[in-house]
């Protein structure tokens, strides 16, 4: 037993001092961490504004102006870009160089102000950028049903006072300010987690197989649980010490609060880092070299980053998906995670994510585990 | 023999990869302190069998005994008593010297005392006393090679595997590298080694050949070139050796004057004859007539080149 400990104690010193001499490898997955979250915390911390407009304003008058002036003020859109001709419009689209369009037609006014008046105005949306376009829809059909309201106001001689619509009162809870960053910047940090342990253990393997080294420590005295757990730790607290590190930094720069327990997210955590640890070195032994190893990690992290609920909610995907979703342990370890984070949830609430982390990690690390042992002997 | 005087002992042994046959039933034994030669070209099976007797690959059939120990049942009991060179370098090349010294000891579980006593001993026998702070990829091959043995014998193993150890290793290093096996034959050290350099193969104290997963002949060196070598050698200076060379050829294709091989050492040809003395007098005619002027023919000792490019060539098992 001891000198089983201290064949491990050999491996993990061995490997540590490969980290050190190719310090590329670590540099790049903490400090790409966190330049990665510096730049999805910056550049979602903000609601879409700044959106350029165009106008083609063809019945010119003080109306129409009011009109764009109220498109202005909405925060959406830039100062607009006013042109003559409807071809101008349609080549900046075709370029991408605006989002949104909007045609005034003749007579704008006169239908405005007029008892019975239909006023119209076209909308042209770049759909190629679904979300700016979505966010620049919202916009301009925000101004169109208050121009509305006041119309219908007038038209039946109201008092503006006497017509009060209909709105739903909102409170937003966990991110008062739905904070694009708040939701963000848990994800990231989640995946993060998941990819530099994938990375580690995935490269630890193969690489020795690479270099033919591999087969030297097979001859040596190791036994394949031994060869398992030397590789496992040195990944486990990289792993571990970038998920610190990056928890400190987007607590401090980006303000996302830990409001539950820290003890039970970093235990968690630890049970996430070892399912992903399985994982890793599944992929270890299956690839032929660094290379392969590193390409079946981007497969394996970009279908888990599907499911994290990050890029698409998970509960707008087809019934199929949303099941698959459970077998993910990246989508209940970022449900563990956001609730820790943003709503102080327990294990109360979370058992049952927590839960399916540990069956999860119990099948994987399991199955894992068994077919190392069988490709190292 | 005793069996306390047998190292290694493989019977039958044989590996198929799907349709292919890598080894194709060897049976042999090694004796305890010798040097054991696996001579062969290149995918001849050498690093199967090696790999076999190791207990890294599992024969398709066949029994590898080493040291006594079945090594398909239990291959874990054999590691701490033997030592492995892969045809790869086998060290990591961004540790430095005692780094991978120090690693390869912890992991044969070697105290601190006495881990570093044979480090020393090590760094001494490879000749890098001073550059133990070296990171290995910076040493020479020669250097790296005499590392790596260094490494495998930290913990004193009673048989060392060598896989092609020397190549892409210099001349002078290889020979350095053959004394320093020569010096562990002596301490009792029994070593298995493969190689396809024909002068290496005259340094082992018995040898297998092996071709295409068969072994077509083994024993002593003097043995192999007696059993081997029926007729003789003979060496010829002639005014046009490659014209010769092919002239000849074609006579051994037709079989014609006893000519069973011939092969071109530099500007001299090795010409293998069935029969000395008919052959001797004929060919000195056959390329006068030719136009060919032969300054000198005398019969030589075969070296084991010629011994084995001419079992190659034959490709039949001697036995």
């Amino acid at each position: 037993m001891r000198s089983a400990l201290r064949r491990i104690a050999s491996l993990v010193i061995k490997e540590f001092i490969h980290l050190r001499r190719d310090w590329w490898l670590p540099a790049f997955m903490l400090l790409g961490g966190a330049l990665e979250l510096v730049l999805v915390g910056w550049a979602t911390s903000r609601p879409m504004t700044n959106l350029p407009l165009m106008v083609l304003d063809r019945d010119r008058s003080a109306t129409s102006r009011a009109f764009v002036v109220d498109l202005g003020n909405t925060g959406t859109f830039r100062a607009p870009e006013w042109v003559d001709d409807q071809a101008e419009i349609e080549a900046a689209l075709l370029r991408g160089e605006i989002n949104a369009a909007v045609i005034l037609p003749r007579g704008f006014a006169e239908q405005v102000h007029s008892a019975s008046g239909r006023p119209v105005v076209a909308v042209l949306l770049n759909g190629a950028e679904s979300l700016p376009a979505t966010a620049a829809r919202r916009a301009i059909e925000g101004v169109a049903r208050s121009w509305g309201d006041r119309i219908a106001v007038e038209r039946v001689g109201l008092d503006s006072q006497q017509l009060e619509s209909f709105f739903p009162s909102l409170r937003v809870w966990f991110n008062e300010s739905l904070s694009e960053a708040l939701y963000t910047t848990p994800a990231e940090l989640g995946l993060m987690l998941e990819f530099t342990v994938l990375i580690f253990a995935a490269l630890s393997i193969s690489r020795e197989r690479e270099l033919g080294t591999l087969e030297q420590l097979l001859v040596m005295p190791f036994s394949s649980l031994e060869i398992i757990i030397g590789k496992a730790i040195p990944a486990m607290l990289i792993g571990f010490t970038d998920f610190l590190l990056m928890l400190g930094m987007v607590n401090m720069v980006f303000g996302v609060p830990v409001r539950g327990s820290l003890a039970l997210l970093l235990i968690l955590a630890l049970g996430y880092v070892l399912v992903e640890l399985s994982k890793g070195l599944a992929i270890s032994v299956f690839a032929r070299s660094q290379h392969q190893a590193f390409l079946l990690v981007m497969m394996v992290g970009m279908a888990d980053f599907m499911f994290t609920g990050y890029a698409v909610p998970v509960e707008t995907m087809p019934l199929i998906l949303q099941k698959a979703a459970n077998l993910v342990p990246a989508h209940h370890w970022l449900a563990i995670l956001r609730g820790i984070l943003l709503k102080a949830s327990g294990i109360d609430v979370l058992w049952p994510h927590a839960a399916a982390l540990v069956g999860l990690g119990l099948v994987i690390g399991g199955a894992s585990l068994r077919y190392v042992r069988r490709a190292l002997n | 023999m005793n069996p306390a005087e047998i190292a290694i002992r493989a019977e039958r042994l044989a590996k198929q990869f799907g349709d292919f046959t890598a080894v194709n039933g060897v049976s042999f034994v090694v004796r305890s302190g010798e040097i054991f030669g696996f001579l062969g070209p290149n995918g001849s099976g050498k690093t199967t069998t090696i790999r076999m007797l190791l207990g890294l690959l599992k024969p398709s059939s066949g029994e590898v005994e080493v040291l006594g120990i079945q090594v398909v049942q239990d291959p874990a009991a054999i590691r701490p008593r033997v030592g492995y060179m892969s045809q790869q370098f086998s060290l990591y090349r961004d540790l430095t010297v005692e780094q991978n010294l120090r690693f390869y000891g912890t992991a044969y579980g070697l105290g601190s005392e006495r881990l570093k006593e044979r480090m020393g001993q090590a760094i001494e026998m490879a000749g890098l006393r001073g550059l133990e702070r070296m990171i290995t990829r910076d040493l020479s091959g020669g250097w790296r090679q005499r590392l790596a043995l260094g490494a495998t014998l930290l913990h004193d193993p009673s048989v060392l595997f060598l896989d092609e150890p020397t190549a892409g290793v210099d001349p002078l290093s290889r020979r350095a590298f053959w004394e320093l096996l020569y010096e562990l034959v002596e301490r009792g050290v029994t070593v298995f080694v493969t190689t396809h350099y024909m002068d290496e193969a005259e340094h082992c104290h018995r040898l297998a050949f092996l071709q295409r997963g068969e072994i077509i002949a083994m024993g002593s060196p003097e043995e192999i070139k007696q059993d081997m070598m029926h007729g003789a050698v003979f060496e010829a200076a002639v005014s046009d050796s490659t014209r010769a060379y092919e002239l000849l050829r074609e006579r051994a294709r037709m079989e014609r004057l006893g000519i069973q091989s011939v092969e071109l050492y530099g500007a001299l040809l090795h010409i293998w004859l069935v029969d000395h003395a008919a052959g001797a007098e004929a060919i000195p005619a056959e390329l006068a007539a030719a136009g060919l002027e032969v300054f000198d023919l005398r019969r030589i000792e075969p070296s084991l080149e010629d011994v084995f490019i001419a079992c190659m060539r034959s490709g039949k098992p001697s036995r």
